[in-house]
């Protein structure tokens, strides 16, 4: 697995000049008028051919070193602890209607007279959600929002103060439209280019009332799969309306003449519910009817991403060419030394 | 040139010849040395009667003194041309070689004494051949050849050829050469020139012997085989290099003492005092 790869291998093709010192080693030549008595001296023949080795192989490390070895780093597999969470809040006009059973009393509420009886979806939902937050450090947050076009209000990281705050300013806001499909494209984006080493999750707060049109259905259904992303939908349900489990437009508010329903039908023949169940990666809904109920979802969703991801992580190649350029330095200070050595004038 | 001392060298043996000069010579001619007395009827020149001898003579007989011919001398430099005479270290030996063979070529012409120089490698080299004979621009003829020399070859077996080519009668002859030799090839040469009178003079370099460097890496490549030697310099080398020189001159001693010569060794400059003193230490 770990087999020495050069990046610039033709380089190697120098490698016979090593050989060079072989055939001279540069010390300065004195002619001498005769050696046939010259003291026999091992110790010069070793220095000569240790010195002459030590050319050479200062010039193969060059050689080396500039044809960049390294290795591939392999993969190891790690486990991830916490998650990778994108919300994607639905602030489309129904979501300021009260949630079920405290519906009432709306005109006291914004008079001030009283605070505990009204309380909308969003709201609601923006509460549970920031207790969410607090509760789980390790994760990483990332919010949209989105009514007739998605907002990228929070990208993904772990700066939580500006999750949080982009959550609490999430206000929610009638344009008519709800442009569901591309904010979940937009929340699918935010997992681009980051390394898969947690459970990704898009948590979908919305009381449903979009159309996916069947090309971006398949491009959604494509994008989870290549995210490896698990989408849950917190279906927050109103008093009046349908359950996502049996509506054929889920819980739309907005759609409410036959006129609507037949449009819809002819865009999108199943509930949205059933296309999320065939997008091919785990998916879950949450039909919350009351605070309370909220607050269930939210802890069977912490349940569900508290397990461990096990990943492969691609290690670094490692490269050796520093460790030969370095080995080259050392030779070359040595050669540098010996060459200070040389005699430059045959005198004392 | 003439600002340097002459080389007087002496001789223990009277050269043969009839050519005036100004050793002793052998045969009877104008001389200071007495050899004989001999009748004025033998050898009429009434300028050399001695009278003293003629007075006690009963039998009233003139003699007249007879002297040993002043003979001239043969010089003969041989030189060595092989690749290491071409060393440069602190004195440029080939130099060496030229001041020494130019000296002698003077002091032969002012002594009156004929000069020959022979040069060889493994060949004679024909080009440097100077032949034997009284010869007043010899030395200058040395500068000027001995300048234009690229010492060449791993050995100076040529020397031996030149000996056939010497003089038969007894001459002075000079071998200049750093005798980087076997023993053998110089008892070779030595046995080939043994009934001339020879001055083996050997060249040293200080850069060979102790002027070496202390400590220091270097190559080294011998200049007649072209063999290269690494050396780490270090004072235990040194000690090792200088007396691996005390050896060589020691056996070159040796070897030449065989044969009856003494080497005359030349360290560095050539001083011409040093080769006069040389021949007075030699003649006690």
């Amino acid at each position: 697995m770990n087999t020495l790869h050069f990046f610039k291998p033709e380089l190697l093709w120098l490698m016979p000049i090593a050989g060079l010192p072989f055939i001279s080693h540069g010390i300065k030549q004195f002619k001498f008028p005769g050696l046939e008595d010259w003291p026999i001296d091992k110790t010069s023949q070793y220095l000569r051919w240790g010195l002459r080795g030590l050319a050479s192989l200062t010039i193969a490390c060059l050689i080396i070193a500039s044809a960049a070895p390294f290795t591939e780093g392999g993969t190891t597999s790690r486990v991830g602890e916490g998650a990778e969470i994108v919300v994607v809040l639905d602030r489309s006009g129904s979501m300021s209607e009260g949630i079920k059973g405290r519906d009432y009393n709306r005109q006291s509420a914004e008079a001030g007279e009283s605070s505990n009886h009204f309380l909308s979806k969003i709201e609601a939902a923006r509460q549970v959600l920031l207790k969410f937050m607090q509760q789980r450090p390790a994760d990483t947050f990332g919010m949209v929002a989105f009514n007739a076009s998605s907002i990228s209000v929070a990208p993904l990281s772990s700066d939580r103060a500006l999750a949080e705050a982009a959550l609490l300013s999430a206000q929610s806001q009638s344009t008519g439209f709800t442009a569901l499909g591309r904010a979940l494209a937009l929340a699918l984006d935010y997992f681009e280019g980051r390394p898969y080493t947690a459970t990704r999750l898009i948590l979908l707060v919305s009381d449903g009332d979009a159309i996916i049109e069947g090309e971006d259905q398949a491009i959604l259904k494509q994008e989870f799969i290549r995210q490896r992303a698990q989408l849950m939908w917190i279906y927050v349900r109103g008093e009046r309306e349908m359950s996502i489990l049996d509506s054929v437009i889920a819980g739309d508010n907005e759609i409410e003449t036959q006129a609507d329903i037949a449009y819809a039908a002819t865009k999108q023949s199943a509930s949205m519910h059933e296309v999320f169940q065939q997008l091919g990666m785990p998916y879950q809904a949450f039909e919350v009817e009351s605070e309370e109920g909220l607050q269930t979802a939210i802890k069977a969703i912490s349940q569900a991403t508290n397990k461990p991801t096990r990943y492969e992580l691609r290690l670094p190649r490692k490269d050796y060419g520093v460790y030969f350029y370095m080995l080259t330095m050392l030779l070359l200070t040595t050669l540098i030394f010996i060459k200070r050595l040389e005699i430059k004038v045959w005198k004392p | 040139m003439t600002k340097n001392a002459l080389i007087h060298y002496r001789i223990l043996w009277k050269p043969t010849g009839n050519q005036p000069g100004a050793k002793r010579g052998s045969s009877a001619g104008i001389g200071d040395q007495l050899r004989a007395l001999v009748l004025l009827r033998d050898h009429p020149d009434p300028r050399r009667t001695d009278l003293r001898a003629s007075m006690r003579d009963p039998f009233e007989q003139i003699w007249v003194r007879d002297f040993n011919l002043n003979a001239s001398l043969k010089v003969i430099v041989l030189a060595d041309a092989s690749a290491s005479m071409g060393y440069q270290g602190t004195v440029n030996r080939l130099a060496v070689t030229e001041d020494i063979t130019s000296q002698l070529a003077l002091s032969a012409y002012r002594s009156g004494d004929a000069f020959g120089f022979y040069a060889a490698n493994s060949e004679m080299i024909n080009k440097l051949t100077l032949p034997t004979r009284i010869n007043r621009s010899a030395w200058l003829w040395v500068k000027q050849h001995l300048s234009t020399l690229e010492p060449s070859g791993n050995n100076a077996d040529g020397l031996l050829k030149v000996s056939s080519l010497l003089p038969k009668q007894r001459c002075l002859v000079f071998v200049i050469s750093d005798f980087r030799w076997t023993k053998d090839k110089t008892a070779k040469l030595f046995k080939a020139l043994n009934h001339h009178d020879v001055v083996p003079i050997v060249l040293q370099d200080p850069s060979e012997i102790d002027q070496i460097p202390n400590r220091g890496i270097a190559t080294l490549q011998d200049m007649e085989t072209g063999r290269t030697q690494f050396v780490w310099m270090r004072p235990a080398l040194k000690t090792q290099i200088a007396k691996a020189r005390i050896e060589h001159i020691k056996t070159l001693q040796d070897t030449s003492r065989i044969y009856g010569y003494k080497p005359f060794l030349v360290k560095g400059k050539f001083k011409p005092e040093s080769l006069t003193q040389y021949f007075m230490d030699r003649s006690v």
